[in-house]
Protein backbone atom coordinates (compact mmCIF):
# COMPACT_ATOMS: atom_id res chain seq x y z
CA UNK A 1 0.00 0.00 0.00
CA UNK A 2 2.50 2.52 1.22
CA UNK A 3 4.88 1.68 -1.63
CA UNK A 4 2.31 2.54 -4.30
CA UNK A 5 1.45 5.81 -2.69
CA UNK A 6 5.08 6.93 -2.39
CA UNK A 7 5.54 6.14 -6.06
CA UNK A 8 2.45 8.10 -6.97
CA UNK A 9 3.62 11.07 -4.98
CA UNK A 10 7.04 10.84 -6.57
CA UNK A 11 5.44 10.98 -10.03
CA UNK A 12 3.37 14.00 -9.12
CA UNK A 13 6.42 15.80 -7.79
CA UNK A 14 8.24 15.06 -11.01
CA UNK A 15 5.46 16.43 -13.20
CA UNK A 16 5.16 19.47 -10.96
CA UNK A 17 8.89 20.07 -11.34
CA UNK A 18 8.65 20.09 -15.10
CA UNK A 19 5.63 22.40 -15.04
CA UNK A 20 7.58 24.71 -12.80
CA UNK A 21 10.47 24.69 -15.21
CA UNK A 22 8.20 25.69 -18.06
CA UNK A 23 6.47 28.50 -16.19
CA UNK A 24 9.81 29.72 -14.93
CA UNK A 25 11.19 29.81 -18.47
CA UNK A 26 8.10 31.60 -19.74
CA UNK A 27 8.43 34.12 -16.97
CA UNK A 28 12.01 34.82 -17.91
CA UNK A 29 11.16 35.19 -21.60
CA UNK A 30 8.29 37.53 -20.73
CA UNK A 31 10.56 39.54 -18.46
CA UNK A 32 13.12 40.12 -21.17
CA UNK A 33 10.43 40.94 -23.74
CA UNK A 34 8.83 43.24 -21.21
CA UNK A 35 12.04 45.20 -20.81
CA UNK A 36 12.15 45.82 -24.55
CA UNK A 37 8.44 46.66 -24.75
CA UNK A 38 8.76 48.97 -21.78
CA UNK A 39 11.50 51.08 -23.38
CA UNK A 40 9.42 51.23 -26.54
CA UNK A 41 6.41 52.46 -24.58
CA UNK A 42 8.48 55.07 -22.80
CA UNK A 43 9.83 56.27 -26.15
CA UNK A 44 6.51 56.40 -27.94
CA UNK A 45 4.45 57.78 -25.07
CA UNK A 46 5.41 61.45 -25.55
CA UNK A 47 4.49 61.10 -29.22
CA UNK A 48 1.16 59.53 -28.39
CA UNK A 49 0.37 62.22 -25.82
CA UNK A 50 1.54 65.23 -27.78
CA UNK A 51 -0.23 64.04 -30.90
CA UNK A 52 -3.46 63.56 -28.97
CA UNK A 53 -3.16 66.94 -27.23
CA UNK A 54 -2.28 68.81 -30.38
CA UNK A 55 -5.19 67.38 -32.33
CA UNK A 56 -7.59 68.05 -29.48
CA UNK A 57 -6.32 71.63 -29.21
CA UNK A 58 -6.91 72.12 -32.90
CA UNK A 59 -10.38 70.62 -32.69
CA UNK A 60 -11.28 72.67 -29.61
CA UNK A 61 -10.14 75.98 -31.01
CA UNK A 62 -11.48 75.32 -34.46
CA UNK A 63 -14.72 77.03 -35.31
CA UNK A 64 -14.74 78.04 -38.90
CA UNK A 65 -15.43 74.96 -40.94
CA UNK A 66 -16.90 71.53 -40.76
CA UNK A 67 -14.76 68.67 -41.91
CA UNK A 68 -16.54 65.30 -42.14
CA UNK A 69 -14.10 64.10 -39.48
CA UNK A 70 -15.47 66.55 -36.94
CA UNK A 71 -19.21 66.06 -37.33
CA UNK A 72 -21.03 63.67 -35.02
CA UNK A 73 -23.05 61.10 -36.92
CA UNK A 74 -26.33 59.63 -35.85
CA UNK A 75 -25.91 56.06 -37.09
CA UNK A 76 -24.75 53.19 -34.94
CA UNK A 77 -22.29 51.49 -37.25
CA UNK A 78 -19.11 51.32 -35.26
CA UNK A 79 -15.76 49.94 -36.31
CA UNK A 80 -13.67 48.58 -33.49
CA UNK A 81 -9.94 48.07 -33.67
CA UNK A 82 -9.31 45.55 -30.91
CA UNK A 83 -5.73 44.90 -29.84
CA UNK A 84 -5.12 41.65 -27.96
CA UNK A 85 -2.36 39.08 -27.79
CA UNK A 86 -1.40 36.15 -30.00
CA UNK A 87 -0.99 33.66 -27.19
CA UNK A 88 -2.70 32.80 -23.95
CA UNK A 89 -1.20 32.19 -20.53
CA UNK A 90 -1.09 35.88 -19.83
CA UNK A 91 -3.45 36.04 -16.89
CA UNK A 92 -6.52 38.16 -17.55
CA UNK A 93 -4.89 40.18 -20.32
CA UNK A 94 -6.81 38.81 -23.30
CA UNK A 95 -10.13 38.17 -21.62
CA UNK A 96 -10.24 41.60 -19.95
CA UNK A 97 -9.88 43.60 -23.14
CA UNK A 98 -12.08 41.28 -25.20
CA UNK A 99 -14.85 41.31 -22.62
CA UNK A 100 -14.74 45.09 -22.33
CA UNK A 101 -14.99 45.55 -26.09
CA UNK A 102 -17.68 42.91 -26.49
CA UNK A 103 -19.80 44.51 -23.77
CA UNK A 104 -19.46 47.89 -25.46
CA UNK A 105 -20.47 46.52 -28.82
CA UNK A 106 -23.76 45.21 -27.45
CA UNK A 107 -26.67 46.83 -29.22
CA UNK A 108 -24.48 48.52 -31.79
CA UNK A 109 -23.99 47.59 -35.37
CA UNK A 110 -20.35 46.83 -34.80
CA UNK A 111 -17.65 45.39 -36.98
CA UNK A 112 -14.20 44.47 -35.80
CA UNK A 113 -10.63 44.84 -37.00
CA UNK A 114 -8.83 42.42 -34.71
CA UNK A 115 -5.11 42.64 -33.94
CA UNK A 116 -3.80 39.45 -32.43
CA UNK A 117 -4.79 35.85 -32.82
CA UNK A 118 -6.81 35.77 -29.62
CA UNK A 119 -8.95 38.70 -30.73
CA UNK A 120 -9.49 37.16 -34.17
CA UNK A 121 -10.59 33.83 -32.68
CA UNK A 122 -12.83 35.49 -30.10
CA UNK A 123 -14.83 37.55 -32.61
CA UNK A 124 -14.93 34.68 -35.07
CA UNK A 125 -16.54 32.47 -32.47
CA UNK A 126 -19.17 35.13 -31.82
CA UNK A 127 -19.89 35.62 -35.51
CA UNK A 128 -19.02 39.30 -35.53
CA UNK A 129 -18.35 40.87 -38.91
CA UNK A 130 -14.59 41.10 -39.31
CA UNK A 131 -13.10 43.77 -41.55
CA UNK A 132 -9.77 42.15 -42.28
CA UNK A 133 -7.63 39.43 -40.80
CA UNK A 134 -4.45 40.80 -42.29
CA UNK A 135 -3.23 41.86 -38.86
CA UNK A 136 -4.10 38.74 -36.94
CA UNK A 137 -0.55 38.34 -35.68
CA UNK A 138 -0.07 41.27 -33.33
CA UNK A 139 3.64 40.67 -32.96
CA UNK A 140 4.28 41.28 -36.67
CA UNK A 141 2.38 44.56 -36.92
CA UNK A 142 4.78 47.43 -37.62
CA UNK A 143 4.52 51.22 -37.60
CA UNK A 144 3.98 51.11 -41.35
CA UNK A 145 1.08 48.68 -40.91
CA UNK A 146 -0.51 51.07 -38.41
CA UNK A 147 -0.39 53.89 -40.93
CA UNK A 148 -1.79 51.74 -43.74
CA UNK A 149 -4.56 50.58 -41.42
CA UNK A 150 -5.33 54.18 -40.48
CA UNK A 151 -5.54 55.19 -44.13
CA UNK A 152 -7.96 52.36 -44.94
CA UNK A 153 -10.12 53.19 -41.92
CA UNK A 154 -10.22 56.88 -42.83
CA UNK A 155 -11.24 56.08 -46.38
CA UNK A 156 -14.01 53.80 -45.16
CA UNK A 157 -15.13 56.45 -42.68
CA UNK A 158 -15.28 59.14 -45.35
CA UNK A 159 -17.19 56.81 -47.64
CA UNK A 160 -19.78 56.54 -44.90
CA UNK A 161 -19.24 52.88 -44.10
CA UNK A 162 -18.94 53.65 -40.39
CA UNK A 163 -20.33 56.32 -38.11
CA UNK A 164 -17.68 55.90 -35.48
CA UNK A 165 -14.24 54.34 -35.12
CA UNK A 166 -13.01 53.16 -31.75
CA UNK A 167 -9.91 51.38 -30.57
CA UNK A 168 -9.78 48.89 -27.69
CA UNK A 169 -6.38 48.44 -26.08
CA UNK A 170 -4.74 47.80 -22.73
CA UNK A 171 -3.05 50.61 -20.87
CA UNK A 172 0.32 49.73 -19.43
CA UNK A 173 0.08 51.46 -16.07
CA UNK A 174 2.89 49.60 -14.39
CA UNK A 175 4.40 46.13 -14.34
CA UNK A 176 1.75 45.06 -11.84
CA UNK A 177 -1.24 46.91 -13.23
CA UNK A 178 -2.75 47.00 -16.70
CA UNK A 179 -6.14 48.47 -17.47
CA UNK A 180 -8.16 47.77 -20.60
CA UNK A 181 -9.69 50.84 -22.22
CA UNK A 182 -11.44 52.01 -25.35
CA UNK A 183 -10.89 55.30 -27.09
CA UNK A 184 -12.89 57.07 -29.78
CA UNK A 185 -10.72 57.86 -32.78
CA UNK A 186 -13.33 59.32 -35.10
CA UNK A 187 -15.29 61.53 -35.23
CA UNK A 188 -13.21 64.05 -33.33
CA UNK A 189 -15.61 65.90 -31.10
CA UNK A 190 -15.12 68.98 -29.06
CA UNK A 191 -14.80 68.30 -25.38
CA UNK A 192 -17.89 69.95 -23.94
CA UNK A 193 -16.33 70.32 -20.51
CA UNK A 194 -13.61 72.70 -21.58
CA UNK A 195 -15.40 75.81 -22.74
CA UNK A 196 -12.66 77.40 -24.77
CA UNK A 197 -12.63 81.16 -24.84
CA UNK A 198 -13.31 82.32 -28.36
CA UNK A 199 -10.54 84.92 -28.10
CA UNK A 200 -7.05 84.67 -29.52
CA UNK A 201 -6.07 84.71 -33.15
CA UNK A 202 -7.54 82.34 -35.65
CA UNK A 203 -5.47 79.32 -36.53
CA UNK A 204 -3.86 79.60 -39.89
CA UNK A 205 -4.24 76.47 -42.00
CA UNK A 206 -1.71 75.92 -44.71
CA UNK A 207 -2.77 75.41 -47.56
CA UNK A 208 -6.40 75.31 -46.33
CA UNK A 209 -8.34 73.74 -43.50
CA UNK A 210 -9.91 70.92 -45.51
CA UNK A 211 -6.61 69.82 -47.02
CA UNK A 212 -4.87 70.04 -43.65
CA UNK A 213 -7.42 67.82 -41.97
CA UNK A 214 -7.43 65.34 -44.84
CA UNK A 215 -3.66 65.00 -44.54
CA UNK A 216 -3.36 65.09 -40.77
CA UNK A 217 -6.19 62.85 -39.61
CA UNK A 218 -4.88 59.61 -41.14
CA UNK A 219 -1.45 60.40 -39.66
CA UNK A 220 -3.04 61.06 -36.30
CA UNK A 221 -4.98 57.82 -36.44
CA UNK A 222 -1.87 55.86 -37.39
CA UNK A 223 0.12 57.43 -34.57
CA UNK A 224 -2.56 56.72 -32.01
CA UNK A 225 -2.95 53.14 -33.21
CA UNK A 226 0.78 52.61 -32.97
CA UNK A 227 0.82 54.06 -29.46
CA UNK A 228 -2.07 51.82 -28.43
CA UNK A 229 -0.25 48.82 -29.90
CA UNK A 230 2.91 49.61 -27.94
CA UNK A 231 0.93 49.99 -24.73
CA UNK A 232 -0.87 46.72 -25.33
CA UNK A 233 2.31 44.82 -26.11
CA UNK A 234 3.98 45.97 -22.93
CA UNK A 235 0.82 45.20 -20.96
CA UNK A 236 0.70 41.70 -22.43
CA UNK A 237 4.27 40.90 -21.41
CA UNK A 238 3.73 42.38 -17.97
CA UNK A 239 0.55 40.36 -17.49
CA UNK A 240 2.28 37.19 -18.67
CA UNK A 241 5.24 37.77 -16.40
CA UNK A 242 3.00 38.25 -13.37
CA UNK A 243 0.87 35.24 -14.24
CA UNK A 244 3.89 33.01 -14.76
CA UNK A 245 5.52 34.31 -11.60
CA UNK A 246 2.51 33.29 -9.53
CA UNK A 247 2.28 29.95 -11.38
CA UNK A 248 5.91 29.24 -10.49
CA UNK A 249 5.41 30.07 -6.85
CA UNK A 250 2.25 27.94 -6.78
CA UNK A 251 4.23 25.04 -8.21
CA UNK A 252 6.89 25.54 -5.55
CA UNK A 253 4.24 25.48 -2.82
CA UNK A 254 2.77 22.28 -4.17
CA UNK A 255 6.17 20.64 -4.47
CA UNK A 256 6.95 21.51 -0.85
CA UNK A 257 3.59 20.10 0.21
CA UNK A 258 4.07 16.91 -1.79
CA UNK A 259 7.63 16.38 -0.53
CA UNK A 260 6.34 16.51 3.02
CA UNK A 261 3.66 13.94 2.17
CA UNK A 262 6.23 11.80 0.41
CA UNK A 263 8.56 11.78 3.40
CA UNK A 264 5.70 10.95 5.75
CA UNK A 265 4.60 8.04 3.58
CA UNK A 266 8.16 6.75 3.34
CA UNK A 267 8.59 6.99 7.11
CA UNK A 268 5.25 5.24 7.65
CA UNK A 269 6.32 2.38 5.38
CA UNK A 270 9.60 1.91 7.29
CA UNK A 271 7.86 1.99 10.64
CA UNK A 272 5.34 -0.56 9.45
CA UNK A 273 8.10 -2.84 8.19
CA UNK A 274 9.91 -2.69 11.54
CA UNK A 275 6.71 -3.41 13.44
CA UNK A 276 6.06 -6.42 11.22
CA UNK A 277 9.59 -7.79 11.75
CA UNK A 278 9.46 -7.24 15.51
CA UNK A 279 6.00 -8.82 15.76
CA UNK A 280 7.12 -11.84 13.64
CA UNK A 281 10.25 -12.53 15.77
CA UNK B 1 17.62 86.41 -31.60
CA UNK B 2 14.33 85.69 -29.88
CA UNK B 3 13.74 82.02 -29.35
CA UNK B 4 10.63 79.93 -28.96
CA UNK B 5 9.95 76.55 -27.33
CA UNK B 6 10.14 73.72 -29.83
CA UNK B 7 9.23 70.08 -29.38
CA UNK B 8 9.95 67.35 -31.88
CA UNK B 9 8.34 63.98 -31.23
CA UNK B 10 8.29 60.88 -33.37
CA UNK B 11 7.09 57.36 -32.59
CA UNK B 12 10.71 56.66 -31.60
CA UNK B 13 10.69 59.22 -28.85
CA UNK B 14 11.12 62.87 -27.97
CA UNK B 15 13.98 64.02 -30.18
CA UNK B 16 14.11 67.67 -29.26
CA UNK B 17 12.67 69.67 -26.44
CA UNK B 18 14.07 73.13 -25.92
CA UNK B 19 14.45 76.62 -27.27
CA UNK B 20 14.99 77.24 -30.96
CA UNK B 21 15.45 80.43 -32.90
CA UNK B 22 14.31 79.29 -36.28
CA UNK B 23 12.69 76.27 -37.85
CA UNK B 24 12.36 75.56 -41.54
CA UNK B 25 10.38 72.53 -42.63
CA UNK B 26 9.02 71.21 -45.88
CA UNK B 27 5.23 71.20 -45.71
CA UNK B 28 2.99 69.77 -48.40
CA UNK B 29 2.73 73.26 -49.87
CA UNK B 30 6.43 74.07 -49.77
CA UNK B 31 9.12 75.13 -47.36
CA UNK B 32 7.90 77.08 -44.37
CA UNK B 33 10.00 79.08 -41.96
CA UNK B 34 8.96 79.66 -38.38
CA UNK B 35 10.35 82.39 -36.14
CA UNK B 36 9.33 83.37 -32.63
CA UNK B 37 5.90 85.00 -32.45
CA UNK B 38 4.47 83.16 -35.43
CA UNK B 39 0.68 83.07 -35.83
CA UNK B 40 -1.00 79.89 -34.61
CA UNK B 41 -0.87 77.61 -37.58
CA UNK B 42 -1.22 73.99 -38.59
CA UNK B 43 0.32 72.37 -41.64
CA UNK B 44 0.84 68.81 -42.83
CA UNK B 45 4.46 67.93 -43.50
CA UNK B 46 5.82 66.71 -46.79
CA UNK B 47 9.16 65.03 -47.31
CA UNK B 48 12.27 67.11 -47.10
CA UNK B 49 15.05 68.77 -45.26
CA UNK B 50 14.37 70.47 -41.96
CA UNK B 51 16.62 73.17 -40.53
CA UNK B 52 16.67 74.03 -36.86
CA UNK B 53 18.63 76.96 -35.54
CA UNK B 54 19.55 76.75 -31.87
CA UNK B 55 22.08 79.06 -30.23
CA UNK B 56 23.13 80.28 -33.64
CA UNK B 57 23.92 76.72 -34.77
CA UNK B 58 22.17 75.30 -37.80
CA UNK B 59 21.22 71.66 -37.56
CA UNK B 60 19.88 69.69 -40.48
CA UNK B 61 17.57 66.72 -40.52
CA UNK B 62 15.46 64.63 -42.83
CA UNK B 63 11.83 65.08 -41.87
CA UNK B 64 9.11 62.95 -43.42
CA UNK B 65 5.34 63.01 -42.96
CA UNK B 66 3.32 64.12 -39.98
CA UNK B 67 2.36 67.62 -38.99
CA UNK B 68 3.50 70.96 -37.69
CA UNK B 69 1.52 72.84 -35.12
CA UNK B 70 2.25 76.37 -33.96
CA UNK B 71 0.35 77.65 -30.94
CA UNK B 72 0.82 80.52 -28.52
CA UNK B 73 2.58 78.12 -26.19
CA UNK B 74 5.15 76.95 -28.68
CA UNK B 75 5.87 74.92 -31.75
CA UNK B 76 5.28 71.18 -31.97
CA UNK B 77 6.65 69.15 -34.82
CA UNK B 78 5.13 65.67 -35.04
CA UNK B 79 6.78 63.91 -37.98
CA UNK B 80 6.50 60.23 -38.83
CA UNK B 81 10.26 59.99 -39.17
CA UNK B 82 12.88 62.54 -38.26
CA UNK B 83 16.60 61.92 -38.53
CA UNK B 84 19.42 64.30 -37.77
CA UNK B 85 21.77 64.62 -40.72
CA UNK B 86 24.73 63.13 -38.85
CA UNK B 87 22.71 60.05 -37.92
CA UNK B 88 21.65 59.17 -41.44
CA UNK B 89 23.08 56.01 -42.87
CA UNK B 90 23.82 57.16 -46.43
CA UNK B 91 24.83 53.76 -47.87
CA UNK B 92 21.60 52.30 -46.54
CA UNK B 93 19.59 55.08 -48.17
CA UNK B 94 21.44 54.43 -51.43
CA UNK B 95 20.68 50.72 -51.22
CA UNK B 96 17.05 51.52 -50.59
CA UNK B 97 17.05 53.88 -53.57
CA UNK B 98 18.48 51.18 -55.79
CA UNK B 99 15.90 48.62 -54.63
CA UNK B 100 13.07 51.05 -55.25
CA UNK B 101 14.38 51.85 -58.71
CA UNK B 102 14.51 48.19 -59.72
CA UNK B 103 10.88 47.79 -58.65
CA UNK B 104 9.88 50.90 -60.58
CA UNK B 105 11.72 49.67 -63.67
CA UNK B 106 9.80 46.41 -63.53
CA UNK B 107 6.82 46.84 -65.87
CA UNK B 108 4.84 43.96 -64.41
CA UNK B 109 4.88 45.18 -60.81
CA UNK B 110 1.47 45.65 -59.22
CA UNK B 111 0.01 49.08 -58.51
CA UNK B 112 0.44 48.75 -54.77
CA UNK B 113 4.08 47.71 -55.17
CA UNK B 114 4.73 50.64 -57.47
CA UNK B 115 3.24 53.09 -55.01
CA UNK B 116 5.28 51.63 -52.16
CA UNK B 117 8.45 51.75 -54.24
CA UNK B 118 7.78 55.33 -55.24
CA UNK B 119 7.34 56.39 -51.63
CA UNK B 120 10.48 54.50 -50.69
CA UNK B 121 12.43 56.16 -53.48
CA UNK B 122 11.32 59.60 -52.32
CA UNK B 123 12.30 58.84 -48.75
CA UNK B 124 15.64 57.46 -49.83
CA UNK B 125 16.40 60.51 -51.95
CA UNK B 126 15.56 62.88 -49.10
CA UNK B 127 17.76 60.90 -46.71
CA UNK B 128 20.60 60.71 -49.18
CA UNK B 129 20.60 64.40 -49.96
CA UNK B 130 20.34 65.45 -46.32
CA UNK B 131 22.85 62.84 -45.17
CA UNK B 132 25.47 63.77 -47.73
CA UNK B 133 24.71 67.48 -47.36
CA UNK B 134 23.90 68.13 -50.98
CA UNK B 135 21.13 70.62 -50.57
Amino acid sequence: MAGVSTKEIKNRIKSMESTKQITKAMEMVAASKLRRAQTQVLCSRPYFEILYETINDIVDSNREFSSPYLLPRTGSRVAYVVIAGDRGLAGGYNSNILKLCYAEMEGKNASVLPLGKKATDFFHARQMPILTEAYSVAEDVSVGDCFTMAKTLCKAYLAGEFDEIRVGYTNFVSVLSQTPATLRLLPLLRQQTTEKKPSGPEILYEPDSGAVFDAIIPEYLGGILYGALCESRAAEQAARRTAMDSATSNAEDMIADLSLKFNRARQAAITQEITEIVAGA
Amino acid sequence: MTSFPLKIVTPDGLLFDGQAEELIVRTTSGDMGILAGHLPCVAPLGMGRAVIVTDGQRRYAACIGGMLSVTDQGVTLVPTTFEWADRIDVPRAEASEKRAKTVLANKSASDADLRLAEARLKRALVRKSVGSRQF
